[in-house]
């Protein structure tokens, strides 16, 4: 039990620590929905931990309590996609317009996967308010997965490069939504009691590592820009000509 | 049950390609030498000759239609090599532009963006290049949109990219 409880406070504990950092390195200014996020999350785990420590509480009331901070903790996490999802393309206006047709088609899609599963997958349980939660939280962890993989991609395929900490974000939220995909998946099919506990288990795991990411990103220096400076005017010139005479050939 | 596992194994899938970005977000410093031989490597020509609507009636007037199915299934693989060469190519650039980008001297930061601008462009064009390919290499027979139009595309960058060159040459000047 010592070990679960571990589990739960340690990643609140990074994640109060990446606010923190946030906040004196200036970044909450580019990342205000991350950096709010980061905040909720730390306060949300203080109520809870409150809620489930005092014994006038009954289990009812912390369940509603649970699921309240948990649609905002989602509603925020959609927030922080747009966000990284703005950055990656803030310098290159040209592209959010050829990359916005793009996103809502993936977004339609997505929120229509996920629709559909919950329709044609709705679990074991899905007449109970845990069992349906489940199965609308695995539709949502599709589209947040699903989104950050479609950017991924795009960054990927045009050679965008999405600096440090944005991509730090992004990985941590799509690591959080594909672990939310499998381990709400099992919860929607299973009603067993042990496999619950190991799934909270793994799910506070899991954050636990969503965590660390998001702190080594914010402590790895910006490898990129240390090659950026050392960029030549001639060389940038012979690089122009080349594009040129072959665009032109 | 089973559907529990098809929705870990999606979960496993789309961690996986997570971890493949996370472990090959890095920008190419030392590639531009890779990428101005990848340019030159590229026959315009011959890739003219392959995506060129003319050839492509005269192959339909003089072959059966078996056989202009496999040449022109062949014609578009080989296209298809070309367009992925300057798609590499483009990245690169692009990669090299956004570091430009990013340099203390507002002239090289201003270059840097051109290039990063039209090598995205370039970049877009290859990709639409690349699916209408395929398309081709799967459905040969049908009467595709001819390809010039992206060598159009190819030129009409081209003669902004050179007059902004000469724009600032004459600011040097």
């Amino acid at each position: 039990m010592t070990g679960h409880i571990l589990l739960w406070i340690s990643p609140h504990v990074l994640l109060a620590l990446v606010a923190i950092l946030m906040y004196q390195r200036r970044l909450y200014r580019d990342f205000p929905f991350f950096w709010v996020y980061t905040l909720y999350e730390t306060c949300e785990f203080v109520l809870l931990y409150a809620l489930i420590s005092i014994r006038t509480v009954t289990g009812q009331q912390y369940t509603y309590a649970f699921l309240v901070t948990l649609v905002i903790s989602i509603s925020l996490r959609f927030g922080v996609i747009r966000e990284v999802s703005d950055h990656l393309f803030r310098e290159r206006p040209f592209l959010k317009e050829a990359a916005r047709g793009s996103l809502q088609w993936t977004w339609a899609l997505l929120v229509l996967a996920g629709i559909a599963c919950a329709v044609f997958a709705p679990g074991e349980d899905g007449g109970r308010l845990i069992g349906g939660l489940a199965v609308i939280n695995r539709g949502i962890g599709i589209v947040q997965c699903g989104l950050l993989v479609f950017l991924m991609c795009f960054a990927r395929l045009l050679g965008l490069s999405w600096r440090g900490f944005a991509f730090g974000i992004a990985l941590g939220v799509g690591v959080l939504s594909g672990i939310d995909i499998a381990t709400y998946a099992i919860r929607a099919q299973l009603v067993d009691e042990g496999w619950m506990r190991t799934l909270n288990l793994f799910t506070t795991g899991s954050y636990l590592i969503c965590s660390l990411i998001w702190l080594g990103y914010i402590l790895a220096p910006e490898s990129k820009t240390s090659v950026v400076t050392n960029v030549a005017g001639n060389e940038v010139d012979n690089w122009n000509r080349e594009l040129h005479r072959w665009l032109s050939s | 049950m089973i559907t529990a596992w098809i929705f870990v194994a999606i979960a496993l899938f789309a961690l996986a390609l997570l971890t493949y970005f996370a472990t090959r977000n890095r920008t190419h410093p030392a590639g531009i030498d890779g990428a101005i031989s990848m340019i030159r490597s590229i026959d315009m020509e011959a890739f003219r000759n392959l995506v060129d609507p003319a050839e492509e009636e005269f192959l339909r007037c003089a072959l059966s239609a078996k056989e202009f199915r496999v040449v022109k299934r062949k014609r578009a693989w080989a296209a298809l090599a070309y367009v992925r060469c300057a798609g590499r190519a483009a990245v690169l650039f692009a990669s090299a532009g956004q570091a430009a980008q990013r340099n203390s001297d507002p002239q090289i930061a201003d270059s840097g963006m051109q290039i990063a601008h039209r090598a995205l462009r370039l970049r877009l064009h290859t990709l639409q290049a690349s699916l209408r390919l395929l398309g081709q290499v799967v459905l040969p027979g049908n009467g595709n949109r001819p390809l010039v139009s992206l060598i159009d595309e190819y030129e009409k960058t081209a003669q902004t990219l050179l007059r902004l060159g000469r724009l600032r040459n004459e600011q040097h000047v």
